[in-house]
């Protein structure tokens, strides 16, 4: 927004993951990318773990610490304490303005900085992780108790789409005025690549005529891959030439690669990110089948491509897509993902004008440049 | 009762020489044989035949029965007709002499250098067109019209400050809302013209749509249409070539020419000149154009020139080619809006006008357009001071460029210069990096094809990319201050 960043902020960003040290999972590029984009017109200083030494880049210094810990919530607090140290460190001549937390890892670090200007940023939550579901296990228990009290002393919290902000506002009583709804963001150009379809599908062993679906992520009960299975027996009845390119990895591969043993789905396992670039320019359909979904990033990348998508209609993707305008929205079941699927491919001119569609909303609304904004101005709503 | 102001944008670009291959034993003089293709001669004459001499014949004698139009042509069109066409010329001249038409400005090279961060070259291609028409045609143009519409504020302040009295663009609804284009506005003071996209291309592209339910159009519907319009002055602006070349003579487009002048009096709807409408109407309101736009396809943007990685990568290039550009002729053919179109890759209703207007395809375009920029820049290095932070910071044919690849294969990004690299070296994923760095095969590129064995010896020992963007980034500055 024009005028309320004109004063430049002292920021600190604490995230358990970062895109050039320790990276697990979409987390690292989206916190590294709002970083970034501060950056340009703030002091950043960007709180996380690694093993090595601290450094500089594009404007965002980066302090590392060395946790340790027998088990997940042990080493997450371990963390946080290393993250306060090296806060206090950088806090001395000019404060920090305000500070800005990812996920319930650093929740203990926020904790102790409780009196001062925080945020809590939700990406996602243990229930959802848990497949909708609550568990009883004690890491269950504690990692929810850690995401209420986050919510509960954060000044203010924001969640990456509507639908996650109603998850959080019912599961731990966060007040609707303290919340904000801040979308992820993309960086297009790091997924589209100008390239050979063609060729990229022939690597495969596919005709490079033949029609391509791409499924990218996490082969478990949330992402829905074994939906995605059930649909393609039936698309496979409308077009023969149908082919199936699952990318990514879990403990349901086992099961679904039995499943698909007749079925023209071909299982490459994980990918790295240049494989990934390449299928994705090559594809000719990208399907998201989720069941739960608080964001879906892997929309934004596929519209970025100028993909054709045909999504699950839940969470963040329900939200996102104008179904039939810049993708195609079905129910979380193998019949009417089969028809959405059917509907793209029937008509492959209509699937490429959709795809050109996300891309033009992609650079409307999710640009971190304008998210970079939204979230400063966040900021300024925070009460201390 | 409105007023009709019609106006005819006349140009012909230099397509580029398909076949190019680097020759180092032309001489600089025959340049232009070698980048520019046989084909526009036979081109220029077929538009001359078809359209300039029976379409400008036509003209002529509305005009004298009192019918009037305006002109824009280019610089790059008359260099053409001088050479190959003179019957065209002769017809031209009388136009311009005519007390019924009037001639527009526009830049010399119907180029895109209104949309370069530096202004100097725009305006300098601006003057040049003044120049021409004054000593062809005894002209002395008051309205500019830009390269395809292209307009923003910052082009209207440019205007301005040349001292035109008002400029053309095209009347977009997303800027107008719900106002109406027939009406005179202005923008950052300056009178603006729009056109009114409705009425234009009824004829430019409707006319032969046997689907469109108002087929065939006639000269007594349309000028029905324009009657009704309930707003000062209606401007309907439209390719000279619509008339013969993309319309064909037997669609009919040439009777509905030759009738539009009496079913207009019939609806008692007068033709008025651009500096007319200037003089006769005042501005009803401004309008404010952050974004840039044109007449070009639905989306009435840059997209059209600027849509797809491969034209911002050529446009990008053709920028940073100032620095090598001592002979300014051919670099300044190269910015002819047309050699980006020809890049394009829409598809769609959009994508069939262009596939009409493009006689190569967009990745064989971009190729031939890169190919020869790259011949342009390194036939120029040998005249530079500093010759080798030129050769680091050239632009490369796609023979040379750098293709990022994965051990899968190509990866879909390419660097065509060091600026470029530095760019991609932030966008491309780690792991093609890291695949590069184990082959060494950046050292290579950087020691063998830009020929810096100060970077190359540099950065032979990285492991990381941050360390190998960072050498890179700043070297790239420090060579760019040498040219400086």
């Amino acid at each position: 927004m024009e005028g309320t960043t004109v004063e430049s902020l002292k920021i600190a960003i604490f995230c358990w993951e970062s895109l050039y040290a320790e990276r697990v999972g979409g987390l690292a590029r989206a916190a590294t990318h709002l970083a970034e984009t501060l950056a340009m017109s703030h002091e950043v200083h960007f709180f996380t773990r690694g093993w090595i030494q601290d450094q500089t880049i594009k404007g965002v210094q980066y302090h590392y610490c060395q946790p340790g810990g027998n088990n997940m919530v042990e080493y997450c607090d371990s963390m946080s304490y290393g993250m306060v140290e090296n806060f206090h460190r950088f806090d001395k001549n000019r404060k920090f303005d305000y500070l800005h937390f990812n996920d319930w890892h650093a929740v203990q670090a926020l904790h102790i900085l409780q009196d001062r200007n925080t945020i809590l940023t939700f990406h996602s939550t243990e229930y959802g992780r848990n497949g909708n579901q609550f568990g009883d296990w004690w890491e269950f228990k504690e990692i929810s108790g850690k995401e209420w009290y986050g919510g509960l002393i954060a000044k203010r919290v924001t969640a990456v789409s509507a639908t996650l902000k109603n998850e959080v506002m019912q599961l731990y009583n966060v007040p609707d005025w303290k919340c904000d709804v801040v979308p992820n963001g993309v960086v297009p150009r790091e997924f589209r690549a100008e390239i050979d379809a063609g060729k990229v599908k022939q690597a495969y062993g596919i005709h490079p005529f033949a029609p391509l679906i791409l499924f990218i992520g996490r082969l478990v009960y949330q992402k829905g891959p074994d939906l995605l299975i059930e649909a393609v027996r039936k698309v496979c009845q409308n077009h023969w030439d149908a082919k199936v390119i699952v990318a990514g990895t879990g403990d349901m591969r086992q099961f679904l690669a039995e499943r698909a043993k007749d079925l023209p789905v071909n299982f490459i396992g994980y990918i790295p990110d240049s494989e990934y670039v390449r299928l994705l320019n090559a594809c000719d359909l990208v399907v998201i089948p989720s069941r739960n979904e608080p964001f879906g990033l892997v929309l934004l990348e596929a519209w970025s491509a100028e993909k054709g998508v045909v999504a699950s209609n839940v969470g963040g993707l329900s939200e996102n897509i104008d179904a039939f305008v810049d993708g195609v929205k079905v129910e979380p079941d193998p019949d009417s993902l089969a028809w959405g699927i059917n509907s793209m491919m029937d008509d492959p001119k209509n699937a490429i004008a959709l795809g050109k569609r996300g891309r033009k909303k992609v650079d409307r609304m999710f640009l971190w440049g304008p998210i970079g904004g939204k979230i400063t101005e966040t900021y300024s709503r925070v009460v201390a | 009762m409105p007023a009709l102001s019609i106006g005819f944008e006349v140009h012909q670009p230099y397509r580029l020489n398909r076949h190019f291959a680097p020759d180092p034993k032309i001489k600089r003089k025959d340049l232009l044989n070698l980048y520019f293709d046989e084909i526009n001669r036979e081109l220029l004459l077929r538009v001359a035949e078809k359209c300039y001499i029976p379409a400008t014949t036509q003209v002529l004698e509305m005009m004298d029965a009192g019918f009037s139009c305006a002109f824009s042509f280019s610089g790059t069109l008359i260099e053409q007709v001088e050479k190959w066409s003179p019957d065209s010329l002769a017809l031209f001249e009388q136009v311009a002499a005519h007390r019924n038409a009037e001639i527009l400005a526009q830049t010399y090279y119907h180029s895109i250098a209104s949309c370069f961060h530096d202004k100097t070259e725009f305006t300098e291609q601006v003057r040049m067109h003044a120049n021409l028409m004054r000593d062809l045609f005894h002209a002395d143009p008051a309205v500019f019209e830009n390269t395809e519409f292209t307009f923003n504020n910052e082009i209207a302040t440019h205007i301005k400050d040349m001292g035109f009295a008002g400029i053309f663009t095209e009347g977009v609804d997303r800027i107008l809302g719900w106002r109406s284009p027939d009406y005179l506005y202005t923008c950052r003071d300056i009178p603006v013209l729009l056109r009114n996209t409705q009425l234009s291309d009824d004829i430019a592209f409707r006319f032969t749509n046997r689907s469109w339910d108002m087929y065939p159009l006639t000269a007594d519907t349309y000028a029905k249409w324009v009657a009704q319009s309930s707003g000062d002055v209606v401007n309907v602006f439209l390719d000279y070539e619509s008339f013969g070349e993309h319309l064909w003579s037997d669609t009919g487009i040439f009777d509905f020419l030759r009738h539009l002048p009496e079913e207009l009096s019939a609806q008692g709807v007068s033709t008025i000149l651009p500096s007319k409408v200037l003089a006769d109407y005042s501005p009803v309101g401004t309008i404010d154009v952050t974004e840039t736009i044109s007449w070009a396809d639905i989306e009435k943007d840059t997209s059209a020139w600027m849509g797809n990685d491969r034209q911002r990568a050529a446009f990008f290039a053709l920028q940073t080619a100032h620095a090598y550009s001592k002979d300014k002729q051919v670099w300044r053919y190269l910015q002819t809006s047309d050699h980006f179109y020809y890049m394009a890759s829409k598809f769609g209703s959009c994508g069939e006008v262009h596939s009409y207007f493009c006689y190569l395809e967009g990745e064989d375009a971009f190729k031939t357009y890169m190919r020869i920029l790259a011949d342009y820049e390194e036939r120029n290095i040998r005249t530079m001071k500093n010759r080798k932070a030129a050769k680091a910071l050239r632009t490369l044919s796609p023979e040379n460029a750098f293709h990022f690849a994965s051990p899968a294969g190509y990866i879909g990004y390419t660097a065509y210069n060091l600026d470029q690299f530095c760019e991609l070296l932030h966008i491309v994923p780690r792991d093609s990096i890291q695949h590069h760095l184990e082959r060494g095969d950046f050292t290579f590129w950087i020691r063998d094809v830009l020929g810096d064995t100060h970077l190359a010896e540099s950065i032979k020992e990285c492991t990381e990319r941050q360390e190998l963007t960072n050498l890179v980034c700043e070297w790239r500055e420090r060579l760019w201050s040498h040219l400086k």
